[in-house]
């Protein structure tokens, strides 16, 4: 019966973000989240369990505050957690993250058969820890994955290309990362959230991890995304129909 | 050769490449070279378009997909040791640079919109969306090659150049990838390419049936148009195929007008129309977050507003 691991992030809500008025990014009043395709990772890693057995364990690497996440992922059906925490993991860029996750699914998760990422994290969406996990755990990656199932020791997934879609089929232990149409995310309820809170969590601190090695991508800036237009307003009568098509004419959009 | 190196799965995105590695090149006194997968007939043509060098990747067995190349590709580059390594951002392309770097032990600016050499022309300056839009992340890469991926249409493709000269050179087949493709299956267009209008009507949630996206398509005949959606039509609704959703995990346009019926301005959606002339949009929502976005926004029901612009069009022209 397979093992499967379902790595999340915790972070920020985007909706939540202001723009300063310097251009400035205000994250003063914002909220967190499980990052909106990992919980499809988790749903569909607790999907595979529910028709293959196995267990389902839910890993993410994070500042000591992302422990509200892990409460979170175990609400959805995993077994059991692993939350690799510091105080600094909250400026990694993605080739840290990837090589933390492999140090601990490496030297602790003996055998495991299946790894689940999100295709992108709503944060950042760099779309690359996925893909370098597999490169350090040297397992094949199936990326853009809108279906999945196990197979025996294989996994075969459907996945997005350019051409329309491709099925393919890897041996296992295999990683993949999905897309939001694979499944839909459970909202948990109050039952599974007391569940959850007896579930076995593995924590690991930084100086379990080997040496963390420095950043490749270096943040100089992060500024609003600017959106500089007129933003006129107009109503619904007759003349203001007349006044707003008017407008569309003049900058010449329309003939 | 260190310079810049290119990879894209079709030209049109090695064209678009083609130009940002020449640009760079131009400031660095270094070569481009092009990675070019299958076809070895298209070499003089990328050559004729700002290569100085083609490697040629040997076309593949049928059960195998360009993800079978990395080995090839990582060989190579750890050789020659490129300063810059761009991919298009397609599926594989970005699967493919995260890889690359992976092994590389480099950094990736994953779809990246823009980049520059700051002004000692030392390290260069990669800008991306963050935050689902809300934000640009200006980055630079530490370790070599400097990598990125470019989404498709962010760049206009190069211009060919009449009598330029260029190396081709052959790459090693590479052994079969792990992962075998079983089936494939080409998506039919059911729809126009709306990356290429001039107008787009954007479906939003204010339509409440299906059958209401009659008032859209409308609108688009009369302005020569095509219709677009947000996420949830195409992903929830499933009322219009997903090659027509505008957004950051959908498609990019920048068409002269969009105009939005019944879409509240979700950031996500508004990255994928950024680079629009003007943007237009009517919701019934005043403070729906697509008005902070548009030029000219109708606050009132998409249901009462669309068939008065419909009239309006017709009467004016």
């Amino acid at each position: 019966m397979p093992t499967i691991i379902a790595c999340f992030k915790w972070v920020i809500d985007e909706a939540y973000i202001r723009r300063g008025f310097s251009g400035d990014l205000d994250f003063s009043s914002v909220d967190y989240k499980i990052s909106d395709y990992d919980r499809n990772a988790i749903e569909e890693a607790v999907r595979l369990k529910g028709s293959h057995g196995g267990s389902v364990i839910a890993m993410t690497v994070g500042t000591p505050e992302a422990t509200k996440g892990v409460k979170d992922a175990l609400s959805r059906g995993p077994d059991q957690a692993c939350f690799i925490a510091d105080a600094d993991f909250n400026k990694l860029e993605p080739s840290q993250t990837a090589a933390i996750l492999a140090d601990v699914i490496r030297s602790r998760i003996v055998n495991y058969d299946l790894i689940l990422c999100g295709e992108g994290s709503s944060d950042l969406y760099a779309q690359q820890v996925g893909a370098r996990l597999a490169e350090h755990l040297e397992i094949p990656c199936i990326s853009f994955v809108q279906k999945v199932d196990i197979d025996g020791g294989q996994v075969v997934a459907e996945r997005r290309v350019e051409e329309g879609i491709e099925i393919v089929a890897a041996p296992l232990p295999a990683l993949v990362t999905v897309l939001p149409e694979i499944n839909v995310p459970r909202i948990p309820g109050v039952k599974d959230t007391l569940t959850a809170s007896k579930k076995p969590v593995m924590t690991i601190r930084k100086g379990d991890l080997a040496p963390l090695g420095g950043a490749r991508l270096q943040t100089v800036g992060m500024t609003a995304a600017r959106m500089d237009r007129i933003c006129e307003k107009f109503g619904t009568e007759a003349a203001e129909i007349t006044r707003f098509v008017d407008a569309l004419r003049k900058k010449a959009v329309i003939s | 050769m260190a310079g810049i190196w290119i990879f894209a799965e079709k030209r049109e995105q090695a064209l678009e490449l083609l130009n940002i590695g020449r640009r760079l090149a131009a400031k660095t006194g270094t070569a481009v070279s092009a990675l070019l997968p299958g076809n070895p007939d298209a070499a003089r043509d990328y050559i004729a378009h700002g290569a100085d060098e083609v490697l040629l990747l040997p076309p593949l067995a049928a059960d195998q997909s360009c993800e079978a190349y990395l080995p090839v590709i990582v060989e190579e580059a750890k050789t020659a040791d490129p300063d810059v390594f761009l991919c298009a951002a397609t599926p594989r392309g970005k699967e493919l640079a995260a890889r690359i770097a992976a092994r590389l032990e480099t950094g990736l600016c994953s779809s990246c919109i823009a980049l520059n050499y700051d002004e000692g022309g030392k390290n260069l300056e990669m800008e991306r969306i963050a935050y689902g839009g809300a934000a640009i992340q200006k980055v630079t890469c530490l370790t070599r090659p400097v990598m990125a991926t470019i989404p498709p249409r962010t760049f206009e493709p190069v211009t060919a150049e009449a009598g330029r000269e260029g190396h081709i050179r052959k790459l090693p087949a590479p052994p079969p990838s792990r992962v075998r493709v079983l089936e494939r299956k080409v998506r039919t267009r059911e729809t126009r390419d709306i990356t290429e209008a001039k107008v787009v009507i954007a479906v939003g949630r204010g339509f409440e049936k299906p059958e209401d996206l009659a008032l859209a398509r409308q609108l688009a005949d009369a302005l020569g148009g095509e219709i677009g959606c947000t996420r949830p039509i195409s992903e929830e609704n499933h009322w219009l195929p997903q090659e027509l959703c505008i957004g950051l995990s959908g498609i990019q346009i920048k068409p002269d007008l969009y105009l939005g019926l019944g879409v509240s301005g979700q950031i996500q959606h508004v990255t994928g129309i950024r680079n629009a002339k003007v943007i237009a949009a009517v919701n019934k929502d005043e403070n729906a977050p697509i008005f902070g976005v548009a030029d000219f926004g109708i606050v009132g029901d998409l249901y009462d507003a669309a068939p008065k612009l419909l009239q309006e069009l017709k009467r004016g022209s």
